[in-house]
């Protein structure tokens, strides 16, 4: 049993079963592939698969020990971070053929850090900075990262690409887009609770794109069950998946998120022929995104304009403490939309306590009698 | 016939140019003559301040109140301290530091109530304490500089933090002014050619555009070179009265330099700034000759890292010096120093690239442990305290790792000292008191 074994608890839902994160690693080394762990959560999946590698997200995995984590961060480090460490130092390394962390925040910045600089005895620690603007200077600079990316993967033993290879990843990794695009379009024609419907976008984050393409192909139909009063899902994660439960048992369903785990990752698909450029078009033009720190205007925007689309009553975001990206938006968000928001602080990885059933208990009954 | 002055040049002229800076510089003389008739406390640890605290307070003062001043005579833009502010200052701006405006509030003890003031508007009490400490003045318009100009343009280059790309944003909401974003693409080894190409096509594609546009006017190549040169001149300056504390006794505190560096830091590019500087290195070199140590008894020498604790400069100082110890160096004022060579006048924009590309901040754990070690050794120094700052990931996160290095590969002694820079109310003076102890006697038994 390996480390990635315990890590199943996001998509151990029993509707569908789905290759665990074990059985994952086994089946994209037979294709000839290797593992990179891959911090959160913005990177060119087909520039991975491309130059040979299966990506492997990391987030907040519950069996890391929180203590691993303190021996290299401070108390006011997120839970992604802490956890993640933990998780990497204590196992997770050594079924890995390399680490990607992205510069998704100052939090993650320290992490890519320490991992490359303090921590020994471990695969190549990759980087990845994408800007925090969409300008026409941004896009030249990121098709420049991109290639710096991938000479990095090169150098951890992936592999150049060749034209093929570049048709095969895209051909791969945008089937598996598509689907997750289409398992949001179908959601209220499949018989998945909500916990059920985030297992399955989850398990985007670990299964091999064919994998992950074939699983929602074989979602099944039905109507969603709906119970109660419709919110909108924002945050980092719905972490842990039984929050998704209390919520429903509260009397409320989600109708449409802005999740980092969820809607926030999928990106448009672009016509370019070039490779990079093609990658670099698609996530400058991705969602609204406060950890690419976008302005606050249109923040406030993209979630009102789900509330309209929906008729959610009401918007809970969820994050890690210590999440400067959500914190920010915060105020601007509460005077901007039109419905009740609660904001819910819970260390991801860790499971559902009392405080956070209250609060939910609490917001939903809110939602019930706001008209 | 001469047009009459407008109203707003009028104002300025007489509130800034004839009262105000004749009225801050009888203030200087006053607080000069005290300080010089001032009768050593034989009980103090601490020898008599440099005078260039007193100069500072002039040059800082005179700088917040011409930017009291500004609106309608220059235009006013807020800047992030590690913004390429030379291209601004050639324009004619007045800048206005944000950070510095909230350092200030801090030594002020005012931190922790106009943090609490942003709380009540919805900001959580996580957020970095300068952001808090400046959106709590806007909330409620209190500021120890009695008013702060609105900005025309908001300047921010993400080479120390992430959070200010997201600060600015708030206050480009606030203001709804334009916004420039120089995004430096943080280090993690050195800078790739990619990386400095995409600062220099922002300077010149995105900063001057929009910084000529606000201004009215266009930037000459004279106007920039003169000003990098004196940003360049400047900061050599600084380096060399930082690296006057290698003197055994070092003339100055680190906290004395928390307080100098408020020129380079907010008026870097401009010529009092350096004129400033070349006094304070006169200073210095005058202490050293007649051998004037800032403490007394300097029995151990120490590096402070990451920002200071703004609120407990003077009594942390005096608490120190009360226990033989020095902070003799730091990371956080060596920042605005360790550049200078970089600047080039004769190649402004690709200089300017390389240089805010490269601060301390925008650079690995490793190239901060090895900053450490350097100083470790350049001043000869016996232990080191870490500031873990609350609300300052980007300094802090890394700190348990460099200190557990310090005290293996250098060393010396090194703790991590629990706190936040601005926020008063993070602060556990017992606590504090006892790792400040405990700290000194590891040094003690160590020598
Ligand atoms: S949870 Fe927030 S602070 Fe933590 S890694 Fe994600 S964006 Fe950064
Ligand atoms: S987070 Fe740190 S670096 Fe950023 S503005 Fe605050 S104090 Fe400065």
């Amino acid at each position: 049993m390996g480390p990635f074994d315990k890590e199943d608890h996001v998509t151990s839902v029993a509707h569908f079963a789905a290759p665990s994160r074990q059985q994952t690693l086994g089946r994209a080394r037979d294709r000839g592939l290797k593992i990179v762990a891959t911090l959160p959560y913005h990177y060119p999946r087909a520039l991975v698969r491309a130059h040979g590698f299966h990506p492997m997200e990391v987030w907040a995995p519950p069996s890391a020990r929180p203590d691993s984590g303190a021996m290299h961060f401070q108390a006011y480090a997120c839970s992604i971070v802490t956890r993640g460490a933990a998780f990497l130092i204590d196992g997770g390394f050594d079924s890995v053929d390399a680490v990607l962390v992205p510069h998704g925040c100052d939090a993650l910045q320290g992490l890519g850090s320490v991992l490359r600089d303090f921590v020994t005895q471990r695969p190549p620690v990759l980087t990845l900075y994408a800007p925090r603007t969409r300008r026409p200077v941004d896009l030249d600079y990121l098709v420049a990262e991109y290639q710096r990316l991938g000479a990095s993967l090169v150098d951890a033993g992936g592999t150049e690409p060749d034209a093929r290879a570049w048709e095969e990843a895209f051909a791969v990794e945008e089937a598996a887009d598509a689907a997750l695009r289409g398992l949001y379009a179908d959601r209220a024609d499949l018989a998945l609770t909500d916990r059920e419907f985030y297992a399955a976008v989850r398990a985007h984050e670990y299964l091999l794109p064919e994998d992950f393409t074939e699983l929602v192909a074989g979602l099944p139909p039905g109507p969603a069950p709906r119970p109660g009063v419709p919110i909108v899902l924002s945050g980092i994660a719905a972490d842990p998946p039984a929050l998704l439960d209390v919520v429903n048992d509260a009397g409320a369903h989600v109708l449409a998120d802005d999740l980092s785990t969820g809607t926030r990752r999928m990106l448009p698909e672009t016509t370019e022929a070039d490779p990079w450029q093609r990658l670099a078009q698609s996530y400058l033009a991705g969602p609204v995104d406060p950890t690419r720190a976008d302005p606050v205007a249109d923040r406030v925007q993209r979630l009102r304009d789900l509330v309209q689309q929906t008729g959610a009553r009401g918007v809970l975001v969820i994050a890690p403490p210590f999440c400067e990206p959500e914190q920010f938006y915060l105020p601007a968000l509460r005077k901007g939309l039109d419905v009740p928001l609660l904001y819910l602080e819970h260390e991801s990885g860790t499971d559902v306590d009392g405080q956070l059933v209250g609060r939910i208990e609490a917001f939903v009954e809110t939602l019930e009698v706001t008209p | 016939m001469k047009t009459p002055l407008p109203m707003p040049q009028i104002r300025s002229a007489i509130g800034y140019d004839l009262v105000g800076r004749n009225l801050l510089r009888v203030q200087r003389m006053r607080d000069e003559r005290a300080l010089a008739n001032h009768k050593p406390d034989p009980d103090s640890p601490m020898n008599p301040a440099p005078r260039s605290l007193v100069n500072v307070k002039e040059l800082m003062s005179a700088h917040y109140l011409k930017g009291r001043y500004a609106p309608g005579v220059h235009k006013v833009a807020w800047v992030t301290s590690g913004a390429p502010v030379e291209v601004l200052q050639a324009l004619g701006y007045v800048l206005i530091y944000p950070e510095n405006h909230a350092a200030l509030c801090g030594a002020r003890k005012m931190g922790a109530e106009l943090c609490q003031a942003a709380e009540d508007e919805g900001y959580s009490k996580d957020l970095c304490s300068y952001v808090r400490t400046d959106l709590g003045s806007i909330a409620t318009g209190k500021t120890p500089v009695g008013r702060l100009p609105p900005p025309d343009l908001l300047l921010c280059c993400t080479n120390i933090c992430q959070t200010v790309k997201y600060w600015y944003e708030v206050l480009a909401e606030h203001f709804d002014v334009p916004l420039v974003v120089i995004d430096t693409p943080f280090l993690y080894e050195d800078a790739h050619d990619h990386q400095v190409e995409y600062v220099r096509r922002q300077l010149e594609e995105e900063l001057v555009p929009t910084a000529e546009q606000v201004a009215g006017r266009l930037l000459t190549d004279k106007a920039l070179h003169k000003t990098t040169q004196q940003a360049q001149t400047a900061s050599n300056l600084w380096a060399e009265i930082l690296d006057r504390s290698q003197t055994r006794p070092a003339p100055m505190t680190a906290f004395d330099g928390f307080l100098l560096m408020g020129p380079i830091v907010a008026m870097r590019g401009l010529p009092e700034t350096t004129a400033y500087y070349e006094k304070v290195l006169a200073e210095m070199d005058e202490r050293i000759a007649a051998g004037v140590g800032a403490i007394k008894d300097e029995r151990h020498r120490v590096l402070w890292d990451n920002l200071p604790v703004w609120y407990r400069i003077s009594r942390l100082s005096k608490t120190l010096a009360a226990l033989g110890v020095n902070v003799v160096a730091s990371n956080y004022t060596y920042a605005w120093a360790e550049l200078a060579d970089m600047f080039d006048p004769a190649d402004p924009m690709v200089s300017a690239a390389r240089t805010y590309l490269h601060p301390i901040l925008n650079r690995s754990t490793s190239h901060k442990l090895a900053g450490m070690r350097r100083m470790i050794d350049d001043f000869d120094l016996d232990g080191v305290i870490l500031h873990s700052d609350r609300s300052c990931k980007p300094y802090s996160l890394g700190q348990i790792d460099e200190r557990d290095r310090i005290v293996e590969q250098a060393g010396v002694p090194a703790i991590l000292l629990e706190a936040d820079h601005n926020d008063a109310r993070v602060w556990a003076d017992e606590q504090s008191a006892g790792r400040i102890e405990a700290f000194v006697e590891m040094m003690e038994a160590a020598s």
